[in-house]
């Protein structure tokens, strides 16, 4: 077996590892644990779509307006969560780092994944009570809505492998962050569809990669009812030198980093 | 056999960097016991820490050609929301290994009992001590790096570790760090002593020992 195969092999069993752990040592074994990450997004989700509901009527744009703020509020509150998780990870793991096969991107792509899967079986369990709720549309595409989580799903990772390492290296940057994520919200898509927007504010708007997922994630379900505006190559202008800047990070941070 | 080549580390101290190491050179072959003497803030743990790969040397490297355990001290190598049986499994994963093998293992050298089922904050040094050194011996290295402060054990417990890694465990290598003569005399064949970031190795135990005594 080449060296390459058996690295590779290893980390795949460290990350296995460290997913079962970060699932028991976040949400224990008692109470209903993994179904937490649900409960804040599904709150957050029904309260402002009724708010919204009684504000703007059923509708708004031709779709119904319960539906339009679960899609853009789930995956929003995935990126939020990823980010929060994130910082200081590697710290909070140190004692991990003991273990020569686990490496810092380890850390990071398994706190990423279990915010990622648990806020995916979030929308799931959602998605699926307002279909039979009637509030929901069933997909129109799932593939292409999978698509766009991908998209959405690069850009987070994206952004927190250069906050994570960055975190670590600055206290003012600490304190910072978790408040800078909120002016994410007009450049995440959320709330909004960029054909709603004069062409002025979405040309600035559609700078954002987070958006052209979030409009691939909207086709992907509510189909022709919107327009969505979208483009497959133009974030990835983003995601490559983002992560190449992280990795870079965290290579120079776990050279200097101090384990207690 | 383990080679530290032109090892240097530092750490951030006010505004400047407090030199740690300084062009550390050391060779550790299969089976050697190696004492890693020096005063308090030499460097014995950050000298270990790398060599465990823990931490990153500013410059330098580190060749490994058998298997080096992770540090032993109380902290480090488990965590301390997890149970004991948590971390066992915890370890058993990342390293390959058949967790109920590893199970037996330590139920039979810790004799924790029902605290294994506890979080491993809960456990006083002395308990910590027993499971890191069982999690290790559980794992089979060619390789151990111990710091002494979790030698010092009640009688039992002493007993066991001498009985597991010095004798079942003889043709291993093992880095000792340590600041008690009795203990390296016990255990090493030789010994280094760290002063003002540099190193030297004595092949003489003695010699390394008076050296030690009269920094």
């Amino acid at each position: 077996m080449s060296s390459f195969q058996q690295g590779a092999r290893i980390q795949l069993r460290v990350i296995q590892a460290l997913i079962i752990r970060e699932l028991t040592t976040r949400f224990g074994r008692e109470n209903i644990g993994f179904l937490w990450v649900m409960a804040e997004p599904l709150l957050f989700a029904v309260l402002v779509g009724l708010l919204w509901r009684f504000q703007k009527g059923e509708m708004d744009h031709g779709v119904n307006i319960i539906a339009f703020v679960a899609s853009g509020y789930l995956p929003f509150v995935m990126f939020r969560s990823a980010v929060n998780r994130a910082q200081g990870a590697f710290t909070a793991n140190a004692s991990l780092l003991y273990h020569r096969q686990v490496k810092i991107l380890d850390i990071l792509i398994v706190r990423f994944f279990v915010e990622m899967v648990g806020h995916l079986m979030a929308y799931l369990f959602i998605g699926t009570v307002l279909v039979a709720l009637d509030q929901f549309p069933v997909p129109h595409d799932l593939g292409f809505f999978l698509i766009g989580w991908l998209y959405y799903c690069l850009f987070t990772l994206s952004i927190i492998s250069v906050i994570a390492p960055l975190s670590e290296m600055s206290e003012v940057l600490e304190k910072i962050l978790p408040v800078s994520v909120y002016i994410m919200i007009p450049f995440s898509g959320a709330f909004v569809m960029n054909s709603w927007l004069t062409p002025s504010f979405r040309d600035v708007v559609m700078l954002s990669p987070a958006v052209h997922g979030m409009e691939m994630m909207r086709y992907g379900i509510f189909g022709d009812s919107v327009y969505a505006q979208y483009s497959f190559s133009y974030p990835w202008l983003f995601f490559a030198p983002a992560i190449t800047l992280g990795l870079y990070l965290c290579r120079r941070l776990r050279k200097h980093m101090v384990v207690e | 056999m383990i080679r530290c080549v032109n090892l240097r580390k530092s750490y951030p101290l006010g505004h400047g960097r407090k030199q740690v190491l300084q062009g550390l050179n050391v060779t550790i072959s299969p089976g050697e016991k190696l004492g890693v003497l020096g005063r308090n803030g030499a460097g014995k743990s950050t000298f270990i820490k790398l060599v465990g790969g823990v931490e990153m040397p500013d410059s330098g490297r580190i060749e490994r050609k058998m298997t080096v355990s992770w540090p032993l001290g109380f902290g480090g190598g488990f965590q301390g929301s997890l149970t004991g049986y948590d971390n066992a499994r915890f370890i058993a994963r990342i390293y390959g290994q058949e967790y109920r093998e590893i199970r037996d293992f330590i139920e039979d050298f810790t004799e924790l009992g029902r605290q294994l089922k506890m979080p491993v904050k809960t456990y006083s040094n002395g308990m910590k001590a027993r499971l890191a050194f069982a999690l290790s011996l559980a794992i089979e290295f060619d390789c151990y790096l111990i710091d002494e402060v979790i030698l010092v054990g009640d009688q039992n417990f002493q007993r066991k570790c001498h009985e597991e890694l010095f004798e079942k465990r003889g043709d291993r290598a093992l880095l000792l760090a340590s600041h008690s003569p009795d203990t390296i005399r016990e255990y090493c064949d030789r010994a280094m002593v760290l002063h003002q970031g540099n190193a030297h190795v004595h092949d003489d135990l003695e010699e390394a020992l008076k050296i030690y005594e009269a920094l």
